[in-house]
């Protein structure tokens, strides 16, 4: 049963392994058709997948380990080459190769003009089939290699323009703070294998609760390091200032890391472990306060922004903070209830944002855009739709995923009121910042006459037809994806229902909404009071609370400093010199000693003489 | 004759032959001495021979002649060669061998 699923994470290595090698050498097209088939299989093969799962029984769905061979055996260590085939890796594999697709399909029309189109398509491949193995990992050392191949992945397709200095600083910073993830993977893998003597899933999940008591130091250090990783990929505070940068990648990438891949593996790795969590109570509340920190934190940066594609990532880890907000609470379904609508209306928005920027030829910033409803129909409608989603607008998909995340904040047993008003609150930002792109770039008049906007080619507009599909109507899949998850959550999560919370947060939805339209729809100059007395608020913001120029002063700094001293004291006093003077002083022996090699015969014979005698005086006296 | 004679006069040979070798310049001299070390030798082999009764040290003492006679052969040749291209045999100004 399901020795096929290996052929998922299989296709788009090759895919990547042969447009790596051959991918100059076929026509554009071609690798471009070859990077979206290898992707399209996975999906249909995560389908079939999908299907063999849902004949089962529910209780027999778990723990189905494909093992195509054992790897390593010393000892009591064990590591077979195995992956994990149940609901919630088969869930995260249907994301990331339907989402994927879509995303590679759409690729092709926008990076059409680029010359190096194979690379861009092989990198794509690399970055799916990392993301399936992390997915896919049935232990903690095949989770860390996907883990760290994501990292990489994002770093090759962030820095893709390498000819642009700000995207290769951009890459080189995703890439740093995903190894601080990393480092926390691999020592929580390390304290995992010295408690448990085995980093396979089955093994350790099936030990932890006989093994641990509740908020035992061990399993809080483990917890703690897995978020770590978690923080790292999922770009919560403090490891998130890596996300807005990574906007210079291509849009494509953006879509990619914001929507089905990267960034959902935190909560994808807090869901899988959610056993080690719930005896972990205190890193769970831990999770949740971060996530509704990250929530209102990145939601208020995102409504200053004038980088439309910034906004969004702004948007995105807002909306992780919420999914870890759900998984922090203990409502692991609705997280990843919410990571899937979200993977289609952020790929959503990032592509209609895309279609936006390709239209008007590399503009991102919305000052210059305006009133391309006209010029623009099909990515207008598109956008319109993901920013409803977004903002939570009734009976779309959003409004489903985000209302059952703020129902239980409040009356989950670890929710409070605090966490409820932080979420409402953020869930008015968002329908804010997203309506402000919205009517800067969509409505109004245009702002800039120079600009010739043209809709988008079919093969990009597809894409977005579909995606607006699925982000309208996935909501309704609400229940059928809570009993679908609920053997490894161990049981359904309970809707709460709650019409007065429910309301209030509808209306801060709407409300957002409507104090955009307000601002950015009448006259400006109304607004000049206001402006002047929200200035230094607004400056902080602008500046993304100047985390970069702490982090800058706190860690880059110091560091530098640390490095020049070594430099200075270290290197060139401690360890040249210890290495010039062993040198010199080796050089000052032989030439001491050369002076026998004389070559006089008479020298020679007394030396001679001289060993022999001594010799024997040892021998004769001792 | 005791053994302690013998002992006496092969160490007094043997250091004579030494101390020759390394206070004289001469090649020749030192070629001399260096058969005075090797006879004194020759000279103990023989005479713990006939003093055990055996031949082996005898044997010995042919086979130690027999080198020395090849030896002084070739340190003959080489210093016939060194005078001819130098015309001096003082083994203080040969030090081509320098390492």
């Amino acid at each position: 049963m399901f020795s096929y699923a290996w052929l998922i994470l299989i296709f788009p290595l090759l895919g990547f392994a042969g447009l790596s090698w051959f991918g100059d050498k076929i026509p554009k097209k071609t690798s471009g058709y070859a990077g979206c088939a290898t992707v399209g299989g996975s999906f249909l093969l995560s389908l079939m997948a999908l299907s063999d799962l849902l004949s089962l029984d529910p209780e027999k769905r778990l723990g189905h380990v494909v093992t195509l061979y054992q790897w390593i055996s010393s000892g009591s260590f064990k590591l077979d080459l195995a992956i994990l085939v149940d609901p919630l890796s088969v869930f995260m594999f249907l994301i990331v190769t339907g989402v994927g697709f879509v995303i590679h399909v759409y690729s092709i029309g926008y990076m059409e003009e680029d010359p190096e189109f194979s690379r861009f398509f092989s990198y794509l491949n690399f970055f799916i089939f990392s993301m399936l193995l992390l997915v896919a990992a049935a232990d903690f050392f095949f989770l860390i290699v996907g883990w760290a191949f994501v990292g990489l992945a994002s770093y090759l397709l962030i820095g893709f323009w390498r000819e642009k200095t700000s995207a290769v600083l951009a890459a080189r910073k995703a890439f740093v703070m995903n190894v601080i993830g990393d480092v926390g993977m691999v020592i929580a893998a390390f304290v995992i294998f010295n408690a448990f003597g085995s980093i396979s899933y089955a093994d350790v999940f099936a030990a932890a609760p006989d093994k641990f008591l509740p908020n035992d130091d061990t399993v809080l250090l483990i917890t703690l390091l897995l978020l770590v990783g978690a923080f790292a990929k999922s770009a919560q505070i403090p490891l998130h200032t890596w996300l807005p940068d990574a906007m210079e990648g291509p849009t494509p990438v953006s879509a990619l890391i914001h929507a089905a891949t990267m960034v959902t593996a935190g909560v994808y790795l807090i869901a899988r472990c959610h056993v080690l969590y719930e005896l972990a109570p205190y890193t769970m509340y831990f999770i949740a306060g971060i996530g509704v920190i990250t929530a209102i934190f990145a939601g208020s940066m995102g409504m200053v922004q004038y980088d439309i594609k910034r906004v969004i990532a702004y948007s995105t880890m807002s909306q992780l903070g919420y999914m870890f907000l759900a998984v922090g609470i203990g409502v692991f379904s609705l997280g990843m209830f919410h990571l899937m609508t979200h993977a289609f209306f952020k790929a959503l928005l990032f592509l209609a944002a895309g279609s936006v920027i390709h239209g008007l030829n590399g503009e991102q910033d919305i000052r210059k855009m305006g009133g391309l409803r006209f010029s623009m129909p099909l990515t207008h409608i598109t956008f319109l739709i993901g920013a409803l989603c977004l903002a939570g607008f009734p009976l779309t998909s959003g409004f489903f995923s985000k209302e059952a995340i703020i129902m239980s904040s409040f009356h989950a047993d670890m929710g409070n009121f605090v966490f409820w008003g932080i979420a409402v609150i953020t869930a008015g930002m968002t329908a804010f910042y997203i309506f402000r792109v919205y009517f800067y770039t969509f409505l109004g008049n245009k702002n800039n006459p120079d600009a010739h906007p043209h809709e988008s080619p079919m093969i990009m507009a597809v894409p977005l037809i579909v995606l607006s599909f699925f982000a309208l109507v996935m909501g309704l899949a609400a229940p059928a994806v809570d009993q679908f998850l609920s053997p490894v959550f161990g049981g359904v999560v309970h809707h709460y229902e709650d019409a007065t919370l429910e309301t209030i947060a509808v209306f801060a939805g709407l409300g957002g909404i409507l104090t955009a339209a307000l601002i950015y729809m009448t006259s400006h100059d109304k607004l000049d009071f206001a402006k002047q007395a929200l200035a230094p608020l607004y400056d902080l913001l602008f500046n993304k609370y100047y985390v970069d120029e702490i982090y800058d002063f706190l860690i880059v700094k110091p560091v530098r400093a640390i490095g020049a001293f070594l430099e200075e004291k270290g290197e060139r006093e401690g360890i040249d010199r210890a290495v010039d003077e062993t040198a010199s002083q080796v050089h000052g022996v032989s030439r001491a000693i050369s002076i026998w090699q004389s070559g006089k015969v008479r020298a020679y014979a007394l030396n001679m003489v001289v060993g022999m005698v001594t010799i024997l005086m040892f021998v004769v006296f001792l | 004759m005791g053994n302690q004679f013998v002992l006496i006069i092969s160490s007094a040979i043997f250091c004579i032959g030494a101390v020759g070798f390394l206070i004289r310049r001469n090649p020749l001299i030192m070629l001399m001495s260096v058969e005075l070390m090797l006879n004194s030798v020759n000279f103990l082999l023989i005479a713990y021979s006939s003093f055990l009764q055996t031949l082996d040290g005898q044997i010995f003492a042919l086979i130690i002649m027999t080198v020395a006679a090849a030896e002084v052969v070739v340190g003959l040749a080489i210093i016939l060669t060194i005078f001819r291209t130098r015309h001096d045999l003082n083994v203080d100004h040969i030090n081509v061998l320098k390492g």
